[in-house]
């Protein structure tokens, strides 16, 4: 059943890169057609696949230090947390990709997923998508809105992703051109902060950059293995990002 | 035309005229020998719980109409009251599986006191709970997917199927009762129906303590398996983790002590004896004595957790209970001042048999299990995992809460009804008589 | 679910979860069917009166199902295993055939009177309160016995089965109604309804009985029948204090006729239930 993965993608994201400009939570939203924030949403029934939150190291003036952090679903490969506790089937990883999908035509809303993921990557229709007259123009014809009373979360812009299958296709080749399949996020970030790519392929740029000594992992410790890399030279972001909490009373801010 | 001799009797099916005459009537329905309170008087008593029913109707008119908006749940906060009453009612409505298991299958003969109100009580919260999963779910009307494609590893697929194949149990285990109603029994087929499904009762009761184990079970499981929330996740022991077992005692336990409170109640509100002492202390015995068991597992739970899931996960032992709201009065609370203290009072013969004692234990009892679920939906969602969250506050919003007082209103409405027109409590009329 | 939907797997934990769940739905059904099958059948073979009788006697209180050789004092505390059906039941056989008692009916004699009620010992009684007499051979009488009658009053309707009618015993005979209460009556034994009677008369159906052995084995007689009637007394007198009756059978007192005349807002529905054997 579980067949060897043909590919599998995956992120690295460069901290002392982002500026926390959030470009790629627009691009996202865009691509993906998430519609635009109803009226009373907040920073926690909002919609967006890829959130920059920023993280501090809690000490005060001079030593103060932030990095802002882009987070979209870390795709996990290893009993992703997401997959296992879903009733029915709707979340699933593509064994060609690695990536972990959502099917929101099944998903029936329990939010059970939402309350599995570490990294609170998934995301709730609480009320119907709309758009402002005029902008439905503007949607994404490649990707389907989703409907009231079900989860979401990132796929590593799967539109995108079956776009480059068709377009290997139709040059009759079986799998696509890695260079043709890059996320929305990471072709609009300024300043490149974000690699993306095949990580089972030991040539490509992220394969290689994932084995570097700064690189890490969120929540490493909870055995997730999680195909979205960060990497960042200042040890104590590393340090709190793979799971020693510090303290708690003195934690950063949701952007 | 000859005149009939021997005329048919109208009286029964004539229609009611006056007020006299509906009183009269509403009286064929109520068990001979069984006092029960004037009409007038009963419907005053459900007329604020139809009211309440009503307020939480529109509630959950919203939310099927608009969507979960009208919730405070959040996607941080994604389960909340509504996914805590249920795994409350359920632990508590085990109070049925436990007395069919005590009575049908064990065959002790003293439970058949209480095995009618048992299985009323367990019909209530089985389907209050299920009324209150498909508004809490987003899309009710793809309820059934679960179904049709199910994912087997998923706790909460076990859940679904126990929890619908088990109220199924429950209503077919509710029907006698209804049917054994003083008017309902003169059709003989009812009867007959009746007797031949009582005669089944012990298979019924099998499956559903079976259906129980797993249910009870998996919703410890639901929590256990999350291995992003260290703070429920728990090791496995074969493919369940050790909540699943927990769970299971910790509803066994709570079961008879919940059907003792409401038994209770029923005795306190309606000023008649409707149990033997001996019953009640009988279940508080059965309740302390798995409470104590329960208490000894789930130190040992905490122990182990403490001493190896905090250090495998990197989270300090003193994060999750560093909180100001969530500090380790929490874990004292659950295990020693609603788990141990009730467990110790019930499982005392001398302690028992102080009424006052017994029901205050088995209060404090079934808030103990209320606890521990409440702790396990709500700490666990509350507390952070990612280094830059903050610890998480959620209060439901007036359509939950209203919903809530619904389902409970709804089982007021029943169980008034239930003890009206049904017998559940069969040696009330022995007690009345002596 | 089901092999022919997309995504179903055949693999273990699929076939053991799945396997459960359909014993488990398996069996849930097949015992209800069962349980309406059986209904069925127990129709067929006219086994609704039986049944109904069975359930009933469950209900009834525990001093109204005392055995009657409790009653009469030949052994302790016994309640009836068998709905009284004493033809079925090993221990009345063995208790029964100890007692002198157990002879043909006596004669009606000069000592009818009992505790002011009429009970004349030439007849055999039910313990639902009706008596049986022959009236030639295999044709019998069914009567209120006096107890009864004074419980009632006369009755403003009787609901009499019409001939042809197959009775069985300690299934339902006929129904009565004193002003708003109606009062099932048993039968005392298996027949058919061959001709009705009435209050007037003095017996209620003329019975053409079931041509089976022992088939009387279940009904009163003799001394016994005044420690049932003492008993039923004792009943009526506990029933009539715990239903807020506000009078009581002093010691020594007599059953008037007609009760019910004699405080019309009493429970009585409660009291002839009781006293009648309805659940």
């Amino acid at each position: 059943m579980e067949q060897k993965n043909k590919a599998r993608y995956g992120m690295v994201v460069d901290l002392d890169r982002c500026t926390g400009c959030g470009n790629c939570m627009m691009a996202c939203a865009v691509e993906n057609n998430l519609a635009p924030a109803e009226k009373k949403a907040n920073d926690r029934t909002g919609i967006t696949w890829m959130r920059v939150y920023a993280m501090n190291n809690g000490k005060a003036f001079p030593a103060a230090e932030t990095v802002f952090v882009p987070m979209a679903c870390q795709q996990c490969d290893k009993e992703t947390p997401c997959i296992a506790v879903c009733p029915q089937n709707a979340v699933d990883r593509d064994p060609g990709s690695g990536i972990v999908g959502q099917v929101p035509q099944r998903c029936l809303g329990c939010r059970y997923c939402m309350t599995a993921c570490p990294y609170h990557a998934r995301y709730f229709n609480w009320s119907d998508p709309s758009w402002p007259a005029g902008m439905e123009k503007a949607l994404n014809p490649d990707v389907a809105p989703r409907m009231r009373g079900v989860a979401e979360k990132c796929n590593f812009c799967h539109g995108r992703w079956h776009a480059a299958r068709a377009r290997a296709a139709a040059q009759g080749r079986s799998e696509p051109d890695p260079a043709d399949y890059i996320p929305a996020c990471v072709e609009s970030c300024p300043s490149r902060a974000i690699l993306f790519g095949n990580l089972d392929d030991a040539g490509s740029e992220v394969a290689k950059a994932c084995q570097e000594g700064n690189c890490f992992r969120f929540l490493a410790r909870l055995d997730t293995e999680s195909k979205v890399y960060y990497r960042s030279a200042k040890p104590w972001v590393r340090e709190m990002a793979e799971g020693n909490r510090m303290p708690s009373g003195k934690d950063g801010n949701l952007s | 035309m000859i005149e009939q001799t021997l005329p048919r009797l109208p009286v029964e099916s004539a229609p009611a005229h006056t007020i006299r005459d509906w009183k009269a009537m509403e009286k064929k329905w109520i068990p001979r020998g069984l006092p029960r309170c004037s009409p007038g008087r009963f419907y005053a008593w459900l007329a604020p719980w139809l009211l309440l029913l009503a307020i939480g109707a529109y509630a959950m008119y919203l939310c099927f109409a608009e969507g979960l908006q009208h919730t405070n749940m959040d996607n941080r906060f994604a389960f909340g009251l509504w996914i805590y009453l249920d795994l409350t009612v359920i632990a508590l409505g085990a109070g049925a599986f436990f007395t069919g298991f005590l009575f049908y299958i064990l065959r002790w003969k003293e439970m058949t006191a209480v095995i009618n109100a048992a299985v009323v009580l367990g019909f209530i919260c089985y389907s209050s709970a299920i009324a209150i999963l498909l508004v809490d779910i987003g899309q009710p009307l793809r309820a059934w997917f679960t179904f049709w494609h199910p994912n087997v590893h998923s706790m909460l697929t076990e859940v679904t199927f126990c929890l619908s194949c088990y109220l199924t149990v429950l209503a077919i285990e509710y029907l006698p009762v209804l049917l054994k109603n003083r008017k309902l029994r003169q059709v003989p087929l009812f009867l007959v129906f009746e007797y031949e499904l009582h005669r089944v009762m012990p298979v019924l009761a099998g499956v559903g303590t079976f259906l129980s184990f797993f249910h009870q079970g998996s919703l410890g499981g639901l929590y256990g398996v999350l291995h992003g929330r260290p703070f429920a996740f728990r090791e496995a022991l074969g493919i369940w983790p050790t909540t699943f077992f927990l769970f299971i005692l910790s509803a066994a336990a709570a079961g008879p002590s919940f059907v003792l409170l409401m038994a209770r109640l029923t005795q306190f509100l309606s000023r008649k004896q409707l149990v033997r002492a001996e019953v009640f202390a009988q279940l508080g015995k059965v309740s302390g004595t798995l409470l104590l068991f329960y208490v000894l597992l789930k130190t040992l739970d905490t122990m182990l957790w403490i001493n190896r899931i905090y250090p495998q996960t990197g989270f300090s032992p003193y994060s999750f209970y560093a909180e100001p709201s969530f500090g380790t009065w929490v874990l004292l609370l659950e295990i020693i001042g609603l788990g141990l203290v009730p467990a110790l009072f019930l499982v005392n013969p001398r302690m028992r048999e102080k009424p006052w004692v017994l029901t205050l234990m088995a209060f404090l009892a079934c808030s103990g299990v209320a606890f521990n679920r409440f702790v396990m939906t709500v700490q666990t969602l509350a507390l952070p995992t990612l280094p830059f969250d903050r610890f998480l506050r959620y209060v439901p919003s007036w359509q939950e809460v209203a919903a809530f007082l619904a389902v409970l209103a709804y089982g007021v409405l029943l169980y008034s009804f239930s003890f009206r027109y049904a017998t559940l409590f069969p040696q009330e009329r022995d007690l009345r008589n002596q | 679910m089901f092999p022919w939907v997309y995504e179903f797997r055949w693999t273990t934990g699929h076939l053991l979860f799945l396997g459960i769940f359909f014993s488990v739905l398996l069996t849930i059904g097949l015992t209800v069917v069962r349980a309406a099958w059986k209904t069925y059948r127990d129709f067929q073979d006219q086994k609704q009166e039986h049944l109904s009788w069975k359930a009933d006697f469950e209900d009834l209180s525990p001093l109204a199902r005392s055995c009657r050789h409790e009653i009469s004092g030949k052994v302790r505390r016994r309640s009836c295993p068998n709905e009284f059906d004493c033809r079925v039941c090993a221990n009345h056989r063995v208790t029964a055939g100890r007692l002198p008692s157990a002879g043909p009916p006596a004669r009606r004699g000069a000592d009818a009177g009992f505790c002011g009620l009429d009970v004349p010992l030439d007849r055999l009684y039910h313990r639902g309160h009706t008596w049986v007499k022959e009236e030639r051979e295999g044709v019998y009488l069914i009567g209120l016995d006096d107890f009864a009658s004074r419980l009632i009053g006369p009755p403003d309707q009787v609901d009499l089965p019409a001939p042809g009618t197959r009775l069985q015993a300690n299934g339902k005979g006929w129904r009565m109604r004193r002003q708003s209460t109606i009062v099932r009556i048993l039968s005392p034994l298996d027949g058919e309804v061959i001709g009705q009677g009435g209050a007037q008369q003095g017996w209620y159906l003329k019975v053409r009985a079931d041509s089976r052995g022992n088939k009387m084995d279940h009904l009163l007689r003799g001394e016994e029948v005044r420690s049932w009637v003492l008993r039923e007394l004792e009943r009526l007198q506990m029933a009539l204090a715990t239903d807020g009756v506000g009078m009581s059978l002093a010691d020594g007192g007599e059953l008037v006729y007609d009760v019910t005349l004699q405080d019309p807002h009493a429970d009585w529905d409660s009291v002839l239930g009781e006293m009648f054997l309805q659940a």
